[in-house]
């Protein structure tokens, strides 16, 4: 299991004052305190950003549009989430935007369409010389919905509290999702689980 | 698939999410049901095999660009914030335009000036200058009057 997974509950813990600590600095102007935020978020970011939209350059895009949203929104951080879930929310919500702004120039073009389309045949499991590609193109196959719950659950170790906090829904609504998309990746990764 | 109806909350039991009460419930109901026993087990190589997933490294060119991002941050604020009153200072302006031109449209316009202003604006001179006036017009006329006497 990674890093981010093991433990999550007490490095949270450990770090959560300190963090909205940083958050009160930044709010009063200290420049230090939201690069601090940065060193501590960014790889976590990073990694949730990639599998959501799909390849690295857009994931870069993501994360400077989530450090944007979260300087603009200091004031606003009442801290009833840890700092890592309220910056999660605001990724899991510029991931969305990226994603209907691909979306739109997408059917703009005819020619990009057929692209895309082209781009996205994942690779099969008899035909994947690798597991790993597979994993990664049956998360991408999923729905954005979830696609969420999958990249917040299994590949961030996030408690179905904090998911339901980052994306907004009732708790039922984390487990529904979490068990459809389970499915899923059972049904397409179901030649390396049986 | 022919499945259990307890089936969809053993992703919840898997994930440690359940209640004292409803994990105790499920448990009794793992003995004796083979088909969510298996099922679980699926779950759990599911988890296993996504955790075992490449987690996608940050190239340290990215943080370069995030930690200038964020310098950069005040002056984006600063733009974004005379972007917003810059906005709302067009709005007055476009609405006093469009007032001005309902105005005038309405017949006030700066050659009929309404009574009240011309009331609040009167000077009231008449009063305060008429018995200097009446004494003089007195004089002229008398002077007037010696000056036909004379002649005649």
């Amino acid at each position: 299991m990674r890093g981010t997974r093991n433990g999550v509950a007490t490095e949270s813990r450990h770090l959560e004052t300190t963090d909205r600590e940083l958050v009160e600095r930044a709010r009063a102007g200290d420049p230090s305190a939201f690069h601090e935020l940065l060193d501590r978020h960014a790889g976590f970011l990073y990694s949730m950003a990639v599998p959501l939209v799909g390849n690295a350059a857009d994931a870069e895009d993501v994360v400077q549009e989530t450090l944007l949203g979260a300087y603009r929104g200091l004031r606003a951080f009442e801290g009833r989430a840890s700092v890592r879930t309220w910056l999660a929310a605001i990724l899991i919500r510029q991931a969305a935007l990226r994603r209907r702004h691909e979306r739109k120039r997408m059917a703009a073009s005819a020619q990009a369409a057929t692209a895309v389309e082209g781009s996205r045949q994942f690779p099969s499991a008899a035909t994947a010389a690798d597991a790993r590609i597979d994993v990664t193109a049956a998360i991408q196959g999923l729905s954005p919905d979830h696609r969420e719950v999958i990249v917040l659950r299994e590949l961030h170790g996030m408690s179905y509290d904090e998911m339901a906090q980052a994306l907004g829904v009732p708790r039922g609504t984390v487990e529904s999702r979490l068990w459809r998309a389970r499915r899923q990746l059972q049904e397409r990764l179901k030649e390396y689980l049986a | 698939m022919d499945e259990c109806r307890e089936a969809e909350r053993l992703g919840a039991y898997g994930d440690g999410e359940l209640s004292d009460a409803a994990r105790a419930g499920m448990e009794e109901h793992l003995a004796r049901c083979p088909a969510c026993r298996a099922e679980l087990n699926r779950l759990r190589a599911l988890s296993h095999m996504l955790a075992a997933a490449d987690e996608p490294a940050m190239p340290p060119a990215a943080m370069k660009r995030f930690h200038k991002a964020v310098d950069a941050m005040p002056m984006i604020e600063l733009a974004h914030i005379a972007e917003v009153f810059g906005a709302a200072a067009a709005s007055i302006l476009v609405a006093c335009c469009l007032w001005l031109l309902h105005a005038r449209s309405s017949g006030v316009t700066s050659g009929q000036i309404p009574i009240w202003e011309t009331v609040a604006i009167a000077r009231h001179e008449t009063t305060v200058t008429a018995p200097e006036e009446q004494l003089t017009q007195w004089i002229v006329q008398d002077l007037s009057e010696k000056t036909r006497h004379d002649q005649n």
